[in-house]
This record gives structure tokens, sequence and C-alpha cells, in this order.
């Protein structure tokens, strides 16, 4: 297939080819997105430019965009980590209820504990729950092959109802008249926020262990066994690496952060256990992802990018009066357009 | 004999609520066995339940529904093969986006569904099969859909064993590569997956709203696309395994609910963990047994390793 | 990280460009409140939200006041940032609608006193935050008597999503009606986990009528496939909700069903006025915000009679919730007489004899 030859030498200078594919997914995504519109008979730019506002228009929205960005951040963490050594695990969501059931579970037990010793206490049982979650499917794979991607799958729904039986049951609030929540947990363990607003030291987590486990990953030799690991496990083993201890290794890893964003979570927004908190992070979290090739420098602006959709999606029913519906088809939109994108510059390189 | 009556009726329970679930297994497994993933599949079931429910309400034909929502579930496939076949973006993650443009997609459009009555399927005459004790009503409850599953089940595996096409299929998932020097076209082979693929689940999907719940409502399918795709490897890509698989998942899913009409002190909450927590027990079984990569075509393991 | 603000600035300056020529988007100020509304589920879910959604409707059209709706928002601390959106764009009368949607509300109403914010069915209060709910459970007792009079096995069913006080309410008051007529009546529940799961639902129902039950009804948020699959096997059904009867002609008993609008609508009258206070409203079966849906084909006329009796009784004051009542267990609820007060009604955490359930 003859490629499309694009033959302008601005286009070929280093910043161009690396801002191309964002700015052509950036284009690729309003076109198609105000064509939908349009073909709805709404009035395409305005209406994307709400988006715009509604997630970076104001101090209120912008710290809004924040708040969705942090777990969202940890989720696409919980995902690449694991890629490192070439698992795939979509168990995102079911670490994520993990961590915020045990770190909840600590605080119920222990409430009366000073903040100071609690807070990090929680937030180890968090990072423990998460990762003793993705350690199951981890041992699977280990020692018996087991596909990660199923057993994860599998995990996410029983992580949940495991969620959902504790706050209906021997967790509930009696004081709640039967909503399904536990009580609301002691100030002394709620995150702190910055910039007056939700926004929480999750986020700061995130950040941290981004390019902490990047410089790990990329710097160190253990780092660097990881890789050999993966592109050849039988020259690995034989060099003496133990294939089967990283993989759980790694797979608890990126359990444990998953498990620190499901308590984030509860923390620092909702303030108690409640079924459903993890939206949909562990599915966005994933695609962050794998947009971002795994590399864990490049999914923080992309967490930022999704969070802000998610954040910004009320702002288009609120005044378009259009159907929750809509975010959903612009969150898959701007995939594809990146999918898209990708794929045709990459063919092209190829060519 | 009570306890036999109890079992064949869980079974046929299951049978009903799973038969949706097995038309996605089945049309899974077809496009995996080429050498694609399609996570979007959930998407496609959803548009399929949309259409299918649409062209039901406007035609008052069942089978017209049916075909429709096939129909879309390919539609909406052809976006997934242009962007993993045509334009080699990453198959998991264009998956996700199929799926949630189908699910946000019919979200949208469907709004003018809710609330509106289709008829469904006439009831199939069984006569005095419907006439035995006690399992006689469990019978009578089949549908055309679940017929028309069990033959797909049978018209898949027939294909995909026994013809030739249903070889190159085999062969093309093995391993692209060597497909091509034996003169077949993998491409091609890809595409015909990923389309078949999507018929089946649209049609799962206008299985579910036109004949099982005569409903229609916004993400209806409730996550059962991504455990059709996880079945296919508890089915071990074989179409005569999908029926035992999504067998597996809907009679433990129509016993927990048993479960509690029989009064069982357990939280539902926790019964209901059961059916996924069965799934794992049979996966796992399975990969002890065979202690390799578990039937699992080998170009697609390139896929499902492949991180970039 | 660069290459994210230049597409932030990319995205801005083409959008500015074409705003330049568009309208500009600022909802016009009007004297009267600007109301919102917030729904955990889709208005067309046909059941709950949509009740909700016909109550706003009903506003718009009396009143003529702006109204704007939100769907789909989860019950937890979501539900302050629409909030914040709402106020932040001048709506200063924010309904919301969901049980789960309290505490979030009052965190929200410390900070904007100037705001009122109405909650559907909880029990708690501040100076501008009220709630509104309805005692539909009257109405579930009346759909009893007609279930319990037109069932032939004796043997009801009940699908329901989650095991909270409104729900419990329901079960119980439908049972109890059902053993007025008839006091060997059992109700079996199946939980299906999730309020809106067809296919569970469907599922549900079918393994209860496998059971012996023929009289369904229903406490999930729509309740068209439990009407669908009843009608499917020929069984009967009473529905929640919203009139449900077109789904299933021949097994339609009857319906308890919202009517928000006028409810509604005396709120916001109160706070167009000036008079509104912050307190606990709740709407019964003589105010009309809930009400009975016409009668299927296969009540026995006995049975209308007995209803409408009963309804008469309500309207003129009867408690529903007086003894005697047993517990599943078989413990003393209430002596005969007693009456159950409203906190302990509201908290429902019991299932009275008759029913068979888990609820842990």
């Amino acid at each position: 297939m003859k490629p499309f030859a694009l033959n302008l030498p601005f286009l070929k200078t280093p910043t161009a080819t690396a801002l191309l594919p964002t700015g052509a997914s950036a284009l690729v995504f309003i076109g198609v997105s105000a064509l939908f519109f349009a073909l709805l008979g709404h009035e395409p730019f305005g209406l994307l430019w709400q988006v715009v506002l509604g997630a970076f228009g104001d101090k209120y929205s912008f710290t809004e965009t924040l708040v969705k960005t942090a777990p969202i951040l940890l989720c696409a963490l919980a995902a690449a980590v694991p890629a490192r050594l070439g698992l795939l695990t979509v168990g995102a969501s079911g670490q994520f209820y993990l961590g915020a059931w045990l770190g909840t579970g600590i605080v119920l037990l222990l409430a009366e504990t000073s903040g100071l010793v609690l807070l990090p206490l929680m937030l180890l049982g968090a990072a423990l729950g998460g990762a003793a979650w993705s350690v199951i499917p981890g041992f699977l794979r280990a020692r018996w092959e087991v596909n990660e991607t199923l057993s994860t799958l599998l995990l996410n729904y029983v992580g949940a109802l495991i969620v959902e039986w504790a706050v209906y049951g021997p967790w509930r609030d009696p004081g709640a008249l039967g909503f399904p929540a536990t009580r609301v947990l002691p100030d002394s363990i709620k995150l702190p926020t910055f910039l007056e607003s939700r926004a929480h030291l999750g986020l700061l987590f995130g950040l941290v262990l981004a390019v902490g486990l990047h410089l790990l990953f990329t710097r160190s030799r253990w780092g660097l066994s990881l890789r050999i690991m993966k592109s050849n496990r039988k020259v690995a083993e034989s060099a003496g690496m133990n294939y089967k201890l990283n993989v759980i290794l790694i797979m608890a890893i990126g359990g444990a952060i998953a498990g620190l964003a499901g308590m984030c979570e509860v923390s620092a927004i909702h303030g108690r256990l409640q079924p459903g908190i993890a939206l949909n992070f562990g599915l966005t979290g994933f695609l962050v992802a794998w947009m971002a090739g795994q590399h864990l420098i490049k999914i923080i602006p992309l967490s930022l990018i999704m969070g802000a959709i998610l954040a910004a999606s009320d702002a288009l029913q609120l005044f378009y009066s259009l159907p929750a519906a809509i975010a959903v088809v612009l969150q898959a939109l701007l995939f594809l357009s990146v999918l898209a994108v990708g794929g045709f510059l990459s063919k092209r390189k190829k060519a | 004999m009570e306890l036999g009556v109890f079992i064949a009726g869980v079974l046929l329970s299951g049978l009903r609520s799973a038969t949706p679930l097995l038309y996605v297994l089945l049309g899974e497994t077809l496009t995996e066995r080429t050498g694609v993933v399609n996570l979007g599949v959930e998407g496609q079931m959803l548009l399929g339940a949309f259409a299918g429910f649409a062209a039901t309400v406007v035609t008052g034909n069942p089978w017209t529904g049916l075909a429709v929502g096939a129909l879309a579930g390919m539609l909406l496939s052809v976006v997934h093969g242009a962007l993993c076949l045509g334009l080699k973006a990453n198959y998991f993650a264009s998956g996700v986006a199929v799926w949630m443009l189908g699910g946000g997609l019919s979200a949208y459009f469907g709004i003018s569904m809710v609330g509106q009555r289709i008829d469904g399927f006439a009831p199939i005459p069984f006569g005095a099969l419907a006439k035995i004790p006690v399992i006689g009503p469990a019978i009578d409850q089949i549908t055309p859909t679940v017929f028309l599953a069990l033959a797909l089940c049978a018209l898949t595996g027939f294909f995909l064993y026994r013809t030739r096409l249903g070889l190159y299929w085999r062969a093309v998932g093995e391993s692209a590569e060597a497909a091509s020097t034996m003169g077949i076209r993998p491409l091609w082979i890809k595409w015909q997956g990923v389309l078949a693929g999507g018929l089946l689940s649209g049609l799962g999907g206008a299985a579910l709203s036109v004949d099982y719940t005569r409903n229609w409502i916004e993400w209806m399918t409730a996550g059962r696309g991504l455990i059709a795709v996880g079945l296919v490897i508890v089915a071990r890509w074989n179409p005569l395994l999908a029926l035992p698989a999504a067998l597996l998942f809907g009679t433990t899913e129509a016993l927990t609910l048993r479960m509690q009409t029989l009064g069982v002190n357990v939280s539902p909450y926790l019964l209901g963990t059961l059916p996924y927590l069965v799934c794992l027990a049979v996966l796992i079984y399975g990969y002890r047994r065979a202690r390799s990569r578990g039937g699992m075509p080998r170009d697609l393991a390139a896929v499902f390793a492949k991180t970039e | 990280m660069f290459s994210n603000r230049l597409l932030n600035l990319t995205w801005k300056s083409l959008a500015l460009g074409a705003m330049l020529s568009a309208a500009a988007v600022s909802p016009a100020l009007a004297a009267k409140p600007k109301v919102g509304y917030i729904y955990v589920g889709p208005k067309t879910d046909f059941g709950y939200n949509y009740a909700m959604d016909q109550g706003r409707l009903v506003v718009e059209k009396k009143l003529g006041v702006k109204t704007v709706f939100f769907e789909n928002i989860p019950e937890n601390a979501e539900v302050e940032r629409v909030m914040e959106r709402l106020i932040n764009q001048g709506f200063t009368l924010i309904f919301a609608t969901s049980y789960g949607y309290l505490d979030p509300a009052l965190n929200v109403a410390k900070k904007y006193p100037k705001v009122t914010f109405m909650h559907g069915g909880g029990f708690k209060l501040a100076p501008n935050l009220g709630t509104f709910f309805a005692d539909i459970d009257e109405v579930e007792y009346l759909a009893g008597i007609a279930a319990g009079a037109a069932s032939k096995t004796g043997k009801l069913g009940y699908i329901a999503a989650h095991p909270i006080p409104q729900t419990l309410r329901n079960i119980n008051a439908w049972t109890l009606g059902a053993q007025s007529v008839n006091p060997k009546i059992t109700t079996t529940v199946v939980w299906t986990g999730s309020w809106s799961d067809p296919t569970k639902e469907a599922e549900a129902a079918n393994t209860l009528i496998d059971g012996g039950a023929d009289v369904l009804s229903m406490h999930v948020d729509g309740p068209i496939t439990v009407a669908q699959t009843a009608e499917k096997r020929g069984v009967m059904v009473t529905g929640y909700h919203a009139d449900a009867s077109k789904f299933a002609p021949k097994g339609w008993l009857v319906g308890a069903a919202w009517n928000w609008g006028e409810l509604m609508t005396k709120i916001v009258s109160s706070v167009e006025k000036g008079t509104w206070k912050s307190e606990h409203l709740r709407g019964k079966l003589s105010d009309n915000y809930v009400k009975l849906t016409g009668f299927g084909p296969k009540v026995p006329a006995s049975a209308k009679t007995a209803i409408a009796a009963k309804e008469k009784a309500f309207k003129g004051g009867a408690d529903l919730w007086v003894g005697p009542i047993t517990a599943q267990d078989g413990s003393v609820v209430l002596k005969a007489g007693e009456t159950l007060p409203m906190a302990k009604i509201e908290s429902m955490n019991f299932l009275v004899k008759g029913v068979v359930a888990t609820i842990k």
C-alpha cells in the first residue's frame, strides 16, 4: 500500500516528530466529535469548548480534573508495571476494591489510634490488600501458566462483591438508615488536600511512583533483568534469573498501587467505604497505559486528559442537556482517534 | 429422583440465561482462532441489543430483530478491524474503544426505545415434552434463540475442524507467516474472523433484548460480553466446548439464585462470587492438566505477550 | 508533559476561534428559582428516575421555571461536583433524588447557605436542606391484597436489588397486605445485587416461578423485565414505580406508582414565595403523592372491595405499621395496637414472618 506522502521538511524535525502524534490525534478527535455533534444537530465547537472549560476553565474545574486524574494515574500504573514482564492484567478495579476494603478494615478496627500512626497503617493496609489480590493471579501464572488476563478479570467481579458484602453486611453503618456504607471514617485518616479543593495527596503518590518506578525500570539492574526476562524467558532463567518470583513480585507492586488508589478515594473523597467507588478507573487506567505504550512518564499527561474528559462530562449534561451517554461516546472517539493516528503513523514508519 | 429433577431444572435455566453469552462466546472464539482479540464484543453485544430491539419494535418480527442486531454487531466490528488490521493499532486498546463506542451509541440512540413493548417469539409447541413432570415447564421455556445457539455451536465446530476454510483460519491463528507461505491471505482471513465475531456478538445482544428479557435499557449486558471473552479461554478456543463453558457460568448463577429461594443463609453477595470462582477453578484445573498454553493458538499467544 | 500543554493551547485557540462566531452560552437569568435535578440512573428507566423526571416536567409546565437534570450520577462524593457546578451556574434549588446523595448534599449545603436542597428519602436536616418522600408502602399493602387474593399457590415472589430499608418496607407491606387475605401466604425474595440488570431480573423471576410463585413484584429500577417475564410464563404481577400494565396485559394485577409532580410543584412554589421550611415532607396516599394504578383482568371482585375499604382507611389516617407484627424469626416486633415511629420505619431492618430471604 502506497503511504500517503507528506513531504514537508518541517515535519521531519525532532520536535515535530514528537508532537505529530499528539497534534494529529487532537485534530482527528476534534474533527470526529464535531462531526458527531453536528450530525446530532448540536453546535459542535461550542460544545467542545464547554468540555475544555468544564475541565480547565476555572480553579474548581481544574481541581476536579486533578481529583479524577489521581486514581486514573494510579490504575494506569497498576496496569503498566506488570506489563514490564509482558503480563497483561486488567485487575486494577478488583485490587482497588480490596485495597479500599483492607484499609477501611484497619481504620474501623483501630479507630481510636492517633492519625499519625493510623494513616500510614491504613495506606500500608491498602497496598497490602491490592497486592494480595494481584498476587493470586500472579501465583497462578507463575505456577501453572494460568492466563492472568482472565484471572484478574474474574477477580475484579469478586473484589467488587466483597466490598458489597461488607457494606451491606457486617460493616454496614447502623446510623445510615440502611444505606450501604460503613460509618464515616474519622477525620484523622483523611488524606491531606491542596489548593483548598478536593485534590489530594493521592496525586502526589501517583507522580512520585510514576517517576520513581520509571527510573527504577530503566536505570537499575533489576529493570534490566526484567527486560531480559520479558524478551526471552529461557535465556534469563538459564542466566539464573528467577522468572516466577519476579512475576509474583511485579504483580504485587502493580496491585499495591491500585489498592492505594482505592484507599485514597475512600479517605480523601468519600470518607467511607461504599460500593461502586471504582467507577471505571480500572478500565480507564488500563486504556491510558496502553495508549502510553506502557511508558510510565507518558502515562502522566494522558491521565490528565482522561481525568479532564471525565470531570468535564457533566458540563455537557448541564449546558446542552445531553444524556450521560455522550461522555462515553466522546471518550470512545478520543481513544479511537489516538489509536487511528498512532496506527497510521506507525504504518508509515514501517513503509 | 428429587435431586435429578432439581439439577435438570438448574441446567435448563442455566442454559436459558447463558444463551446470549453463548453467541458471544462462539463469536469471539472464531475471532481469536484467526489470531485477533476483540474486547469490543461487549459493545457489539450492546449495539446488537439496541438495534435488534428497535427493529422488532418497528417491524413486530423478532426474527428481523435478530438479523438486524447481528448486522449492527458486524458493522461495529468493522471499526475494530479497520483499526487493528488496517491501521495496525493495538488489539486490546482498540477493543476497549469499540466497547465504549458501542455502549455509548446504543445508550444514546436507545433512549427512544425505553418503555417500548415487543412480543418476542411465539412459544414453541413442545407438545408431549412440556407435559413431563417438573422439568416440563422448564423445557417449555426454551425459545428459538436457544436452539439457534445450540445449532451454531455444532456449525462453528464443524466449520473450524472439518472444512478447508476452517483449516485456513486455524492455520492463520497458529502462524500468519507460515500460512501466507502456503498461499493463504492472512489479513483477509482475520477480517473474516473479526466480522464473524461481530455478527455473532450482535446476535447475542439481540437474543438478550428481543428474546430473553424482551426489554431494552442502557448497558443491559452488565459485563457479560467481557465474561464471554474470558470463557473463550476456559473453552480452550474450541467451539464444541463453548456450550459447557457457558453452562458452567450460567448454571452456577442459576444455582446461586435458587439457593436464595431455598432460604440458604449466606449473603447474596458472597453467593454472587460463585460463578466467577467456579470459572476460575475450572481454568486452573485446565491449566494444571495441560501444563501448556492451554490450547491457545500460537499467534494469539504472541498477541497476549506483546505489550506495546 | 510539554506536549500536553501545547495540546491544551491548541485546543483552546482552535476552539476560541470557532467560538467567536458561535453563540455565547450563558443561561438567562430569571427571577424564578433555577431548579436542578440529579438522578442516580437514566431518566428513561421507566422506574424510579423516570418518575422523578415526570415530576420535573410537571414543575416546568405548571410553574414555567427553568429546570436542568443530570443522569447516572453515582451515590457518592461524585455528586458534590455536580451540585457545585449547578450552583456556580446560578441554580438555587437542587433536588437530590436518590438516597445516597444525603451526606454529599449536606456537605455542599454547608458551603452554600443561600441554596436550597431537597433530598429524596433521607432523614437528616440542615437549615437549607429538607427531605421529601412518599409512603409508597401503603400502596404496596393494597397491591398485596390483590396479590394475596389472586394467588392460587399461596406463594409470592419478589425480585429486589439490595436490602435497604425502603425495599424491606415494600416487601413487608406487600406481604402483610397479601396475608390479610390469606394468612398462609409466603413471599420468597431473590436479590439481584444490582438496581438494573435485566438478565438477572429475568433469571430471578424465572427461578421464583419455577419454585411455585404465581404472583411477582419487584423493587428494581425498572419494572419492565419482570413484567414481561411474568407474562411470558403466564403468572401474575403487581408493579412498582410506574404503570407497566401494557407489558403484562393478562397478568397485571395492579401497581404502586409515584406521583411526584404535585409535591415538587409545592416545594418549588414555596421556595419562590420564600415560605420554604427545612422539614421532612412525607406524602401519603391521601396526598396523592403515590397512587394505585388501574386494575388488571385477574383481580377478583372481593379484592377490589377490600382494597377500596383499606384505601379509605389509610386516607382516613389509619396506620400501616401497626401490631401485631412478627418478624421472620418469630420474635414480636409490634404487639397488637402498637405503632412504629417514623424513625424506625425509615430504618426498617427486619422482614415479617412469611418472607423467605436473607438480609445479612
